[in-house]
């Protein structure tokens, strides 16, 4: 009987001992990803954790995402959450709050060993040492992109013989990195054509915000003509927008809108009313991030080190035949790439 | 008991004017003095700030923060403090007309259904105030339980619904060329004016904010009053959010937040709102039409520094010294007050 107990015993520990063992095994072998970026609240950043969430299962990867609510401070308790814990991932990938306040922690994140993927946000001589890699949007191609078309479209206005191309841009509040970017690109592409920027008003992100900034540069600059608007989101371009058509400004005819990153309203560009944006898809980006973890685990580095999601021009003509492939291999159509009131 | 409701329109300045005079030291004068000065020069030096076109602006600028600021001066005046859910509740109320709208339901249908949320959003919050719980945890908790149903609801995705429709006319439209949204907006601060002024309500408003254990005496409970209240504030928090998603044909649970910018939190600058109009934070002191003034201060205030080049730091800088500046001059016009009582 005690033989019998005992060899029960036996097999018992040795079928959870290789129970332990396979789950040991599998989830070591199991690539698992901690990502550190604003909230889901965010239509931008829930369309973007939905792609990395997507793509990580996809590729059998194992995910934790911590949100906050654009706060360094929370950021970075965070991370010392996730070092405390002492489960380590095998890639962290790292979307800063604010990139030069949030520099202590990636300093922190990169001490571990682990590698550190940097999203969004360009890196900058500071952060540049603890991260193996980019991926993100150019906000210099984007607002490049936003020029050229402002620019073909003023040229067409000056062939049909209009007259008049005063441009105010409404911005990401000045303190915000993306800015100064934006901003310098824009002036570039627009630099040598009829095109003058007479205004340039921060009022915060968003619709709301656009129509208030929008509604004050119009007071200022109407008794010196408003031609053109370029809007640093389409978000806040559809507030702008909304004040000019207020203002008594008929959108298409008198005023030519142009924004990027098309989370704004796609109607307005369906209606002639915004000439056109710059394609910047939020799928795209977390699809992006997760295959170069996948690069990086494969092969211990990045075939490039700097890697830009593409940011196409879209207008009126090309609103319903832009379509871009995922990085998953599907085929995306623009109300799946974009993030605003996109959808039918 | 000190109750006090001030006269309507010029007569408002008349009580402040006379206050600054009898009850105040010669600190609060120069305050006053001083900082008049610096907005007048600013309104004067300012291109284009005196005109038809940027005066409307700076009402239409207002308004909805104003509509807003107005509902929660009842909270205030009660002696209940501030609602901290104020944008979670138009969050909540966006996405529930959008949703609405977008199903195809019409304006009507979509502007009651959002509104009966309003209500018992309003109820839920002051039936918990009512019952002794803080105002500023009650709503604390509420924010994040109204936030968090919208963004649960919504998926944190933009809920749009094609032009033409129903709502156009409250977002776009206007009215002897105002925009329907500041016709509302000074609609709505008469009203509110006079339903304080001359109802049984609005007196017990002001009756139980002066002094709760006297308003008991007499038969009024803050029970009942924070459940009025709140629920005037949540109507007001819901008709922001209907207005402004009939402007933009869309709702997003954040489209009243933002971290950055001179506009910064929708609650943090509706309460300031109200501080800045000169309400007494303890209650019983106060009126909407107060709160209205102070939404089209900072309005022009911002107006004036945009008109000027700032950008939108100095901007957020300008809105935390009106607040601070206010707190001050009223507390010393009230201190002066009472030492002559």
């Amino acid at each position: 009987m005690n033989y019998i107990h005992k060899a029960a015993k036996l097999v018992i520990g040795a079928v959870a001992a290789m129970g332990i063992f396979a789950g040991v095994s599998s989830a070591q072998a199991k690539t698992s990803i901690v990502s550190f970026n604003g909230p889901a609240g965010e239509a931008y950043i829930g369309k973007f954790i939905k792609g990395i969430k997507a793509t990580a299962e996809l590729n059998g990867y194992d995910i934790k995402v911590f949100e906050n609510q654009f706060n360094q401070a929370e950021q970075d308790q965070q991370v010392q959450q996730v070092l405390a814990a002492g489960q380590l991932p095998d890639v962290f990938i790292w979307w800063p709050s604010d990139a030069v306040a949030g520099l202590g922690s990636l300093r922190a994140l990169h001490k571990t060993g682990v590698p550190v993927l940097k999203i969004n946000q360009l890196p900058n001589e500071q952060d540049k040492k603890y991260i193996f890699g980019y991926a993100g949007p150019d906000d210099r191609l984007r607002a490049r992109n936003a020029g050229y078309m402002m620019r073909e479209a003023a040229a067409a206005k000056k062939a049909a013989g209009g007259k008049g191309f005063n441009v105010i841009v409404l911005s990401y509040p000045h303190s915000y990195g993306g800015y100064g970017l934006s901003i310098n690109a824009f002036k570039e592409a627009i630099a040598g054509s009829d095109l003058k920027i007479i205004g340039d008003v921060d009022e915060g992100f968003g619709q709301a915000n656009g129509y208030k900034g929008a509604a004050k540069q119009i007071a200022k600059s109407k008794d010196q003509g408003i031609d053109f608007v370029y809007g640093m989101d389409d978000a806040i371009l559809t507030g702008g927008i909304k004040a000019l058509e207020e203002a008594g400004y008929t959108m298409g005819k008198d005023v030519i809108a142009v924004g990027t990153v098309c989370n704004g309203d796609k109607q307005l560009i369906e209606e002639g009313k915004q000439f056109g944006t710059t394609l910047q898809s939020p799928l795209h980006e977390g699809q992006l991030a997760i295959k170069l973890v996948g690069e990086f685990i494969k092969t211990g580095k990045l075939a490039n080190y700097i890697n830009f999601t593409p940011n196409p021009a879209v207008t009126k003509e090309t609103l319903n035949t832009t379509a871009l492939r995922g990085y998953d291999g599907k085929l995306y159509g623009i109300n799946e790439l974009c993030s605003g009131a996109w959808s039918d | 008991m000190n109750v006090q409701t001030p006269t309507l329109g010029i007569g408002l300045f008349q009580p402040i004017v006379s206050k600054l005079t009898r009850h105040s030291s010669g600190l609060v004068v120069a305050m006053v003095v001083l900082f008049s000065a610096v907005f007048l020069y600013g309104a004067f030096t300012a291109p284009n700030f005196m005109t038809l076109f940027n005066l409307k602006t700076v009402i239409r600028d207002a308004a909805l923060v104003g509509i807003m600021a107005i509902g929660l001066t009842f909270v205030t005046l009660s002696g209940n403090f501030f609602l901290l859910s104020m944008k979670e509740t138009a969050a909540l109320c966006i996405i529930a007309f959008a949703t609405a709208m977008s199903a195809g339901y019409g304006f009507e249908i979509s502007f009651l259904f959002s509104m009966v949320i309003a209500i018992a959003a309003g109820v839920l919050q002051g039936l918990l105030i009512g019952l002794g719980g803080n105002p500023i945890v009650v709503t604390l908790g509420a924010a994040g339980l109204f936030f968090g149903i919208g963004s649960f609801w919504s998926d944190n995705l933009v809920v749009s619904f094609r032009r033409p429709h129903g709502a156009e006319w409250l977002g776009t439209g206007s009215f002897l060329g105002l925009p329907n949204i500041t016709v509302a907006f000074i609609v709505i601060a008469i009203v509110a004016e006079l339903a304080l002024r001359y109802t049984n309500f609005g007196r017990q408003v002001y009756l139980i904010g002066a002094n709760r254990a006297a308003g008991r005496a007499t038969g009024h409970e803050n029970l009942s009053m924070a459940i009025k209240v709140c629920t005037i504030a949540s109507v007001c928090s819901a008709f922001v959010a209907i207005a402004f998603a009939a402007q933009v044909s869309s709702a997003h649970v954040n489209y009243f937040s933002s971290s950055f910018g001179s506009s910064g939190d929708m609650t943090i600058l509706v309460i300031a709102t109200v501080m800045v109009g000169g309400n007494s934070i303890m209650g019983g002191y106060g009126s909407t039409i107060r709160s209205s003034l102070g939404a089209l201060f900072i309005s022009a205030v911002d107006n004036m520094m945009v008109l000027h080049d700032f950008n939108s730091g100095p901007r957020v800088l300008a809105v935390g010294l009106m607040i601070v500046f206010s707190i001050i001059v009223f507390a010393l016009i009230n201190r002066g007050r009472r030492v002559q009582e």
